[in-house]
């Protein structure tokens, strides 16, 4: 009877798995453990950080080849390519590779979000040879055999339809589709009912022959692992690795755009509302500004947002603003649900918020606040195996610098009460913004 | 062997000297550590419990206060108090305002949150090994002092509410889960949902609230656990100080009624509105109390975990008829709770196929006996998934904390011993003994069409553009 109730959605909880939202960072008396990084000669970026206080090792790999690059009418095709990866290889069947996985007690995953594929890979150090090259098998010598190939199109339409049940999340993805309109970042990353339906084996293939290539993607290795024996035993196998050819990039900007309410019918209590608007990529020279004014605004469980429309009000249980970050583009949203009657007073209040924020400066309280949580809760983001490799993985990928976690507390300080007025105004948008309601619309009075 | 002997002995050596060295603090009564790990017990004289474990390999603790109160002990009408007490508790004491906790915590760049359970209320702070006292003032602060007042309780309700609808009211699954343990019991109190009936959170009173605070939140029916970068006799004092004042009471009885035998299968059908059809299979069975417990534990395991599981590799990937099935066992529940199996149907397949194909699953495991290669796989799963829990301190607290709820932390140190000890011979016996229809609710979760929609959403959703500014 573990049904255990948590009293706030946290990230503890609630995994953002689709959305990339980099939260991790150095305080005062904190550093990085200590890192290697490489490049090998087919373009593989390596990075190991070891620690050997526990008997395992896990590897991160992240491929520049997310649900962005899916061709048009082809929509879910890096989501089966990555599915795909563990569907059997040159060397074993699905089966095969199940039970040698599952007999070490090893967990192997593949994703794919809007920017990248992943490949996560945890196993015991007594394995760690052994299981290396499963992983490697997996990632270079795939054969998406057509049994399981037919097997996991019905599984995506099945999760397709889950998506369709679960209001929130369907809020969100049809946020995501009206803001991205017409740009690689729109479609869900695991497609359409129409478009997976007319993907082929083939397409699976070319894709992963095209973007599962060495020169696309970042290794990170953390744990029970001496560089020494990567170099020993590991790495003539990542070397080995046959590098792809440079692919031409183009990327569509989406285009600001005016006001668009989405509403959609559901027999529910609740309206699940998502309201945003476009805002910059993740490598921008507004970055800590933004995130110190969403923690004020709506990030911590002290926010402007959380207050007034929870504390005080107890309109929703769940009340959060997030600047949501990708490689090229970048969004802004509120995310809230409150019984179909309340929800025209929540979205007015947040839109209020919004406009305070750009009208008056935030108290030193506040500021300080926010400066003091976002610095000292830095090394609670890389306390296990896992989130140290993702952290490293996501530095490396959007290009943030060697430098970047050794000057992340200098940078949250030197952020100002200016600093947060000028890019609410610049970044959030309560006059042209998309909102999107999931619920009851007649009891919510958006439809008579 | 010898070695680690040697270094138990000259640990206690040192236990001891520590209580000595705080016979100033006489409220120190009683310690001893765990031969197994590294797990330290401390009794206060106001009977609070103290488990403190180190782990230095990053700078940061988890500081977690466990109260042994949660639904189970909530009375009919009444349900759903102790879930709406454990939000009041973040809205204020005699000494700090509900801002102040948060500001606090987050200024020192914590991370604080709380949940209950059936069996438990538990508040934890995860926050850099350097700050740790602040947490254990916060705690031991609202352990006697927190403010009930009118118009927050009244607000808090609202929130309650909201999280119901959220959780609950519109999500079919959950919706079958609750329907399944109110069928399953009828006079135990797991008959209702922790997050409480709808119709009774409306009626809670301040004063309720309040008598179940006096009545549950004393030391002696709490533990404090520490997990993290901090050295014991450093820390101990700070526990004395924080804690060591607060007045001593008795420890509430815990005593409930017992669920009767059932005397027959259970059938319930859910129908609302939705998209995936999903099934649940409830079987009463024992906790960690019996030694079934674990080899409940390894069929857990035979049946779903990983992608080599019989569900998985059955039902998910060869059949093609479920979207995901799982096995779904707590060992360490406070009484004997359900073995539950749940699965969803994959798109145009049947219920009833479905769950034919889970009954030809549990028929094998009482009529074959577990091949050796497949049951050494799932020991070593859970022999590997116990070595990656512990790469979090956060984990680390929780595994040793709804062990101690059950019965003792210690168990944890038998945790493998046990697995290991499971034989083909125990899954036989114990799968005819629970898994059977007699000893089971079946529940089916049937979608009706949304009704204000014609066929696909997507076609239906509504578009306005305005234009302002």
């Amino acid at each position: 009877m573990n049904n255990v109730k948590p009293r706030r959605l946290s990230p503890y909880w609630w995994p953002l798995n689709f959305i990339f939202f980099l939260i991790l960072f150095p305080s005062h008396s904190f550093s990085l453990p200590p890192t290697e990084r490489m490049s090998l000669q087919n373009g593989l970026r390596l990075i190991v950080s070891e620690a050997h206080s526990l008997p395992f090792v896990t590897f991160q790999l992240i491929i520049d080849g997310g649900s962005r690059f899916d061709p048009p009418n082809k929509e879910g095709l890096s989501y089966l390519t990555a599915k795909g990866l563990l569907h059997g290889t040159i060397k074993h069947t699905s089966k095969q590779m199940n039970e040698l996985l599952d007999f070490m007690g090893a967990n192997l995953h593949t994703d794919s979000s809007k920017d990248y594929i992943t490949v996560g890979f945890k196993v015991l150090k007594r394995d760690l040879f052994q299981g290396f090259h499963l992983f490697m098998d997996a990632i270079t010598l795939p054969v998406f055999p057509k049994d399981e190939f037919h097997s996991e199109i019905q599984r995506t339409l099945g999760i397709i339809k889950s998506v369709e049940e679960d209001p929130k999340e369907l809020s969100e993805r049809e946020f995501f589709k009206t803001l991205f309109a017409g740009t690689p970042y729109g479609h869900p990353v695991i497609g359409t009912e129409e478009s997976i339906l007319k993907l082929t084996r083939n397409d699976l293939a070319a894709f992963h022959s095209s973007y599962v290539r060495p020169n696309r993607a970042i290794l990170v290795i953390t744990g029970d692992i001496s560089l020494n024996e990567i170099k020993m035993d590991l790495m003539s196998r990542l070397e080995a690795w046959p590098a792809g050819n440079v692919l031409p990039t183009s990327h569509k900007q989406p285009s600001a755009q005016n006001t668009k309410i989405l509403t959609l019918e559901r027999a529910i209590s609740q309206a699940n509302i998502t309201l945003g608007n476009l805002a910059p990529q993740r490598n921008n020279p507004d970055f800590f500004p933004m995130i110190v004014t969403n923690y004020i605004l709506g990030g911590g469980f002290s926010s402007r947002l959380l207050t007034e429309i929870r504390a005080k009000r107890g309109l929703a249980y769940s009340i959060r603003s997030t600047f949501h970050f990708k490689k090229r583009v970048g969004s802004f949203l509120v995310s809230l649900q409150t019984k179909n009657d309340s929800a025209q007073e929540a979205i007015s209040i947040v839109l209020e918020e919004i406009k305070k924020l750009q009208k008056e400066p935030v108290t030193d309280i506040e500021l300080e606040g926010a400066r003091k949580y976002l610095t000292g809760s830095f090394p609670l983001q890389l306390d296990t195996q896992a989130k140290l490799a993702g952290f490293l993985a996501q530095v490396e990928f959007y290009g943030l610098g060697e430098d970047y976690a050794h000057n992340y507390v200098s940078c949250i300080m030197a952020v100002t009460k200016e600093d947060v007025q000028r890019v609410a105004k610049k970044y959030l948008n309560p006059y042209n913004y998309t909102l999107v309601i999931v619920g009851n619309l007649k009891e919510g009075r958006f439809r008579k | 062997m010898n070695k680690k002997k040697q270094s138990v002995f000259f640990s206690t050596v040192y236990w001891v000297f520590l209580v000595a060295a705080l016979s100033s603090h006489p409220s120190v009564s009683f310690a001893e550590e765990s031969s197994g790990n590294k797990t330290f017990e401390a009794i206060l004289s106001n009977g609070l419990k103290v488990i403190l474990l180190e782990n230095h390999k990053a700078p940061v603790v988890t500081v977690q206060v466990w109260y042994r109160v949660g639904s189970r002990n909530e009375t009919w009408g009444k349900t759903g108090l102790s879930h709406l007490l454990e939000h009041m508790m973040f809205r204020g004491s005699k000494r700090f305002s509900a801002e102040q906790f948060v500001r606090m915590i987050e200024e020192n760049g914590g991370k604080s949150n709380a949940f209950t359970s059936h069996d438990y209320t538990a508040y934890f702070v995860n926050i850099c090994a350097e700050r740790v006292a602040i947490p254990l003032e916060l705690e031991a602060d609202r352990m006697q002092n927190a403010t009930f007042d009118e118009k927050k309780f009244a607000t808090e309700k609202k929130v309650v509410i909201e999280e119901r609808r959220l959780r609950t009211e519109n999500n079919p699954q959950a919706y079958l889960y609750e329907q399944m343990a109110a069928t399953a019991y009828q006079v135990h109190p797991y008959h209702w949902p922790v997050i409480g009936w709808m119709e009774d959170l409306e009626g809670l009173t301040v004063s309720d609230a309040l008598d179940y605070y006096h009545r549950y939140y004393v030391p002696a029916n709490a533990f404090l656990i520490v997990v993290g970068d901090f050295s014991r006799q450093d820390l101990l004092p700070k526990i004395e100080k924080a804690f060591g004042c607060l007045p001593s009471t008795q420890a509430p009885q815990q005593v409930v009624s017992r669920e009767p035998i059932q005397k027959g299968e259970r059938r319930i059908v859910i129908k609302r509105e939705g998209l995936v059809p999903a099934l649940m299979i409830g079987y009463h069975v024992p906790n960690l109390q019996n030694a079934d417990g674990y080899v409940l534990e390894v069929i857990e395991g035979i049946l779903s975990s990983g992608k080599s599981s019989r569900f998985y590799d059955r039902l998910v990937r060869e059949k093609q008829i479920a979207l995901r099935a799982y096995a779904d066992f707590s060992l360490t529940s406070f009484d004997p709770g359900l073995f539950f199996i749940s699965a969803e149907v994959l798109v145009e397949k049947d219920l009833t196929t479905l769950e034919k194909a889970i009954d030809e699953e549990i028929i094998r495991l009482q009529t074959e006996p577990v091949a050796m290669e497949e049951l050494n796989k799932v020991k070593n799963q859970l022999e590997a998934g116990f070595i990656y829990s512990q790469d979090s301190v956060f984990n680390q607290a929780m595994v040793l904390a709804r062990n101690e709820i059950a019965a003792t932390w210690r168990c944890i140190d038998d945790y493998i011993p046990a697995i290991h000890r499971v034989t083909p011979n125990d899954i036989l016996r114990v799968a005819r003994q629970y898994m059977i229809p007699e000893n089971r609710t079946v529940g089916y979760f049937i979608p009706l069409p949304p009704q204000n929609i014609e066929s696909n959403n997507s076609k239906n959703l509504i578009v306005e553009e305005e234009y302002t500014r």
